[in-house]
């Protein structure tokens, strides 16, 4: 591996011969250590969840942040380097409010997510900035899901500063095995209940602790009450009410997997 | 031997920013419409510059921007605006509404404090509801959404005018389009008549759901 990446993968201004930013790469690697979030999109407006890692017992659970609001209309969930995503969440919410200040009305989804990669490729230093924002890439994924005059709006943002449209989507360490699930389960009618399920159901299956309300974060973004983070009791309630996915799904879809695989 | 010649007492030349134009503005909306009109005499003091100089500046096919006062401001701030209307519209992807170019018009004459662009604006337009909407701005910013205004040279004469007839309106009588537009016409013709910065022609700008109608209606030359 070193070998045939030798030297190229120092710099973040240098291209390897084969074309490839290799520091922008691993930083995409990193998030792949982050912590499980989802992110659904439905008619009724978007969903976020994330896990939270207990790494000891003496941890104030409560005091663990993976989703941010970033205006009224508009939260984020991250993954990977929590401290880097701080500095973007900080850009999302200065833009927003700018947006506001300027024009008299909230700033599109879309915007914040463009304001937001416009900082996540200035370690280099180069576009209108003297100097560099930051000597390496970030190293966090952003999913922003909101509401604009276009409606619902999930979009997710990676290190490179490439941001896509999702209706579904996963980041993080249980990524792989969530999105394929979420392909699965997703569909255009789905309501915000049932995306809550969905996502509580495959946080479940991808977490390495045992779910409980406490290490999980929910976040909705609605028309009628815009951002709303799930408190105490409410998160108990959707534990409550989880309906577990049907046995016979979850073999035929092993069975599908394994059957790619083959 | 030195001469000496007398210059008379040292003169101090001041600094003079600003010029004074003429012009006028007088804007109505209604329900389904926004007029808005200005005269098209540029002049300073007794000499007029020309008489076929409109003072409104289309912004997008919803908003028209009416502006007099000093002719360089006038022309220096109406570019800036066009500038970040297309930046808008690159970044965001759509064209900015009536009520964003207002709260960016008042940023903008503001962050002029302390050297002001010497311009009277009115702003006309259709809100995101297809409503008429207006906004009437002093020269460093105030912005104030009104039903009815009239700004530039002659817009203390106008302005009384106006409010004897629309001051009291309700929503169970709402201003027509013809009666704003005779309002207008007539505002104009007095105003002509006692204001030497005011005059030769009005054009007017109605502003609909299907498009801006335009029109010239003669004034005194003199």
């Amino acid at each position: 591996m070193f070998l045939t990446r030798s030297e190229y993968d120092r710099g973040v201004n240098t291209f390897s011969p084969e074309g490839r930013l290799f520091q922008v790469e691993y930083a995409i690697e990193a998030i792949k250590l982050g912590s499980t979030a989802i992110g659904i999109c439905t008619p009724e407006g978007v969903v976020l969840g994330v896990e939270k890692r207990i790494t000891s017992p003496l941890m104030i659970t409560s005091k663990i942040e993976k989703i941010f609001e970033v205006d009224k209309h508009i939260g984020c969930a991250v993954s990977g380097l929590i401290a880097d995503s701080r500095t973007m969440v900080e850009r999302a919410r200065a833009e927003s409010q700018n947006h506001w200040f300027t024009y008299n009305e909230q700033m599109s989804v879309e915007s914040v997510a463009q304001a937001v990669s416009n900082l996540a490729i200035q370690f280099s230093g180069d576009y209108d900035s003297k100097e560099p924002a930051m000597s390496r890439p970030f190293g966090v994924a952003i999913m922003f899901a909101g509401i604009d005059n276009n409606g619902p709006q999930l979009f997710h943002l990676d290190p490179s500063g490439t941001y896509v449209q999702y209706n579904a989507k996963a980041i993080g360490s249980g990524s792989e095995g969530a999105q394929q699930t979420l392909q699965e389960k997703y569909h255009k009618s789905m309501g915000l209940n049932e995306a809550i399920n969905v996502i509580l159901n495959i946080l479940k299956q991808v977490m390495e602790d045992k779910l409980s309300p406490t290490n999980i974060e929910i976040v909705t973004v609605t028309p009628d009450k815009l951002y709303h983070m799930l408190d105490k009791d409410e998160l108990q309630e959707v534990f409550d009410k989880l309906v577990p996915f049907p046995e016979e799904t979850k073999a035929s879809s092993s069975a599908a997997v394994s059957g790619t695989v083959a | 031997m030195d001469t000496i010649i007398d210059r008379g007492a040292p003169k101090a030349r001041n600094f003079e920013p600003y010029a004074s134009n003429g012009g006028s503005i007088v804007a109505i909306s209604g329900k389904d419409f926004a007029i808005v009109a200005s005269d098209t005499r540029l002049s300073e003091g007794y000499m007029i510059y020309t008489r076929k100089q409109s003072k409104l500046f289309q912004l997008s096919d919803k908003s028209v921007l009416g502006c007099t006062g000093c002719w360089c401001d006038t022309l220096s701030l109406t570019n800036i605006i066009q500038s970040q209307l297309k930046s808008y519209l690159y970044d965001h992807n759509t064209i900015m509404q009536p009520n964003s170019i207002a709260q960016l018009l008042s940023t903008l004459l503001y962050s002029r404090r302390f050297f002001p662009y010497y311009v009277y604006n009115v702003l006309a337009g259709l809100d995101s509801n297809g409503e008429g909407c207006l906004y009437s701005y002093d020269p460093v910013g105030h912005c104030e959404k009104v039903n009815y205004t009239a700004g530039g040279s002659s817009g203390v004469l106008m302005q009384p005018f106006l409010d004897s007839w629309l001051g009291n309106r309700t929503a169970e009588n709402p201003v027509t389009e013809e009666e704003a537009l005779s309002l207008v016409k007539d505002a104009f013709t007095a105003a002509g008549e006692r204001d030497i910065y005011t005059g030769d022609e009005v054009v007017y700008n109605i502003i609909k759901k299907d498009g801006i109608k335009t029109g010239v209606v003669q004034l005194r030359k003199d």
